[in-house]
């Protein structure tokens, strides 16, 4: 019973993101089916897409069970904004000689940001909220520097700080997207291995010390692995908020909330979403397309209040 | 003479400058259930968590635990859960874990292999130990769904699955109805003929003197009193911590545990 549901999901999962794969290589902001912008172009783009998508969801879960907090994710808690301050900071540093520079910068900003949270969580306690306003701020601080080092070092000024700020899958070429799929995957794995850490974290601390984890050398860990895959997802795409929220919350629904099965159902709904959200945006926008960021901010703002509300009646 | 199932040597815990747990010591035999009395912030919860593990003994204090002899510090963290298991009142139900998903967890401290999985065996053993706990029937259910009572079962149920000889219960019947309390109060009995050690906090005395046949009581994280618990459940020691309170003790009619009444 519990097998065929995690099958259905997977199914449903690998049908969605081929969909979407489908689509994103018909759709294009340079129109023809020529074989050269089919190739060159949009599938870099889809699969970049799928990637990024799979590391934010995995991402996400993973920081909601380390926090204890279902309505954590990159975006939301300031993590990305964190790997975006990087990222800018990596390039104007000219670190993107090599595929990784810009990646390695956005993961050490990253990992500030949540190192810093997790001190906020280790004096805020139990509360909640506390680590969520705290979150919000950093994105918040993030943001803004990211902006202000824009207007000051880059030639196209602030105004290309929209593409960290949005996020943006149109810079997709074959090198960055091969690096960013590598990444991601060995990534997921890696955090996959921890899904009992992650289990028994969603108890809580005293919970999860009880069961047996070393819960403070685990969360060190993983918040490590998580700021690296954020890191890998923004650098190659600037900010895309809300998949990390929504598609665990989701994912849970079928493939149960231990990490085992939900992890790989969350990536590859990930996947499928973000491509399918990437799809839609250059579909929506007519000659000039959406940022993705905006696409999935859409459609996951109004998910995230009711995820919320809905969480409140249950507790 | 073989040593005891657990001993605790001179724990002292600290928070900030306060002495929460000031210098106690005792012993846990196999087969015997033990309880912690003692009015509030008296150190009972600290002492537990010292001992389960959730209070790194290290940091926050000092002294020693030992279990069949041997130093409970020096083992991992999972192996301390296999051998210590600590049930506190409630249980997080900020995910949707189900009620079986929640019991597994019990498992972890048990689980190897490269990806972890649990296996057939870890789910029988969580079966067992949810039939035993009466809430096999509620395995599908959320945690969040549950009564505060049910999710207590889940609890207990999972430290079953931990496989330990010790079991920490804090304040772990307290939300049961009077039929489930009645059958874990059976349950702890059983469990322990069958040569674990169980130690019991727990506000409701009457409660605890029925199933504990021996007693410590703490006051100010001193240990005050210890021994059989008609010699610590007495209207003397009731006097001396709150004096002044219209309290009686007086036996059962049936068991002859000591059981306290308002006057």
């Amino acid at each position: 019973m519990e097998n065929r549901n995690l099958l259905r999901a997977l199914l449903l999962g690998a049908l969605a993101w081929t969909a979407a794969m489908a689509a994103g290589l018909a759709i294009g902001a340079v129109p023809g089916t020529d074989f050269e912008i089919i190739t060159q172009l949009r599938l870099p783009r889809v699969l970049l897409a799928s990637f990024v998508g799979m590391g934010l969801a995995v991402s996400g879960a993973a920081l909601q069970a380390l926090f204890t907090n279902p309505l954590c994710e990159p975006y939301t808690l300031g993590v990305s904004s964190g790997a975006a301050l990087g990222a800018v900071i990596g390039s104007t540093l000219q670190l993107d000689w090599i595929v990784s520079g810009i990646a390695g910068a956005a993961f050490v900003g990253a990992l500030v940001f949540a190192s810093a949270l997790y001190f906020v969580s280790l004096y805020a306690g139990r509360g909640n909220l506390t680590l969520l306003l705290a979150g919000v701020m950093l994105g918040f601080l993030g943001s803004s520097l990211v902006a202000l080092w824009m207007a000051f070092t880059d030639l196209a000024g602030i105004q290309g700080s929209l593409f960290w700020l949005m996020g943006d899958l149109s810079r997709a070429r074959l090198a960055g997207t091969v690096f960013a799929a590598g990444a991601v995957l060995s990534l997921t794995i890696l955090i996959w291995r921890r899904s009992h850490e992650l289990d028994a974290l969603l108890m809580g601390e005293e919970d999860a010390l009880a069961l047996g984890i070393p819960v403070r050398s685990a969360r060190k860990k993983l918040i490590f692995l998580t700021s690296l895959l954020v890191g890998v997802c923004v650098s190659a795409a600037g900010m895309i908020g809300f998949v990390g929220l929504v598609i665990p919350h989701f994912a849970r629904r079928s493939a149960g909330a231990l990490h085992r099965t939900l992890l790989p159902v969350a990536a590859l709904w990930g996947a499928g979403t973000l491509a399918a959200a990437d799809a839609l945006g250059r579909a929506a926008g007519g000659t000039h397309e959406l940022p993705v960021g905006v696409v999935t901010a859409l459609v996951g703002a109004p998910l995230f209040l009711w995820i919320m509300l809905r969480r409140r009646e249950t507790t | 003479m073989s040593a005891p199932l657990l001993g605790a040597y001179g724990l002292v815990c600290r928070y900030g400058s306060r002495k929460v747990v000031d210098e106690v010591s005792f012993e846990l035999e196999a087969g015997e259930i033990l309880s912690l009395f003692g009015p509030n912030g008296s150190g009972k919860s600290t002492l537990l968590k010292l001992i389960s593990g959730i209070l790194p003994l290290e940091s926050s204090g000092s002294g020693q635990i030992r279990h069949s002899g041997k130093d409970l510090s020096a083992l991992g963290p999972a192996e301390r859960a296999r051998v210590v298991a600590y049930v506190g009142a409630d249980l997080r139900a900020d995910f949707p874990l189900t009620a079986l998903e929640a019991v597994l967890l019990g498992r972890i401290c048990h689980s190897g292999g490269i990806f972890r999985q649990f296996t057939a065996q870890d789910r029988e053993v969580a079966r067992l130990a949810m039939e035993r706990c009466l809430c096999w029937s509620l395995r599908e259910r959320e945690l969040a769904t549950l009564s505060g009572g049910e999710r207590q079962l889940v609890a207990f149920a999972r430290a079953l699955a931990q496989g330990a000889r010790v079991l920490l219960l804090d304040e772990a019947l307290s939300r049961m109805d009077l039929n489930h309390q009645a059958r874990m109060g059976s349950l702890l009995k059983e469990l322990a003929t069958e040569g674990r050690g169980i130690i019991l906090v727990s506000h409701d005395v009457n409660l605890a003197s029925e199933w504990a046949r021996s007693a410590i009581l703490l006051k100010d994280g001193k240990r005050v009193r210890s021994g059989p618990i008609q010699e610590i459940l007495t209207q003397d020691t009731l006097e001396m911590l709150y004096p002044g309170a219209e309290l009686l003790v007086s036996a059962h009619p049936l068991s002859g545990a000591p059981k306290v009444f308002f006057r």
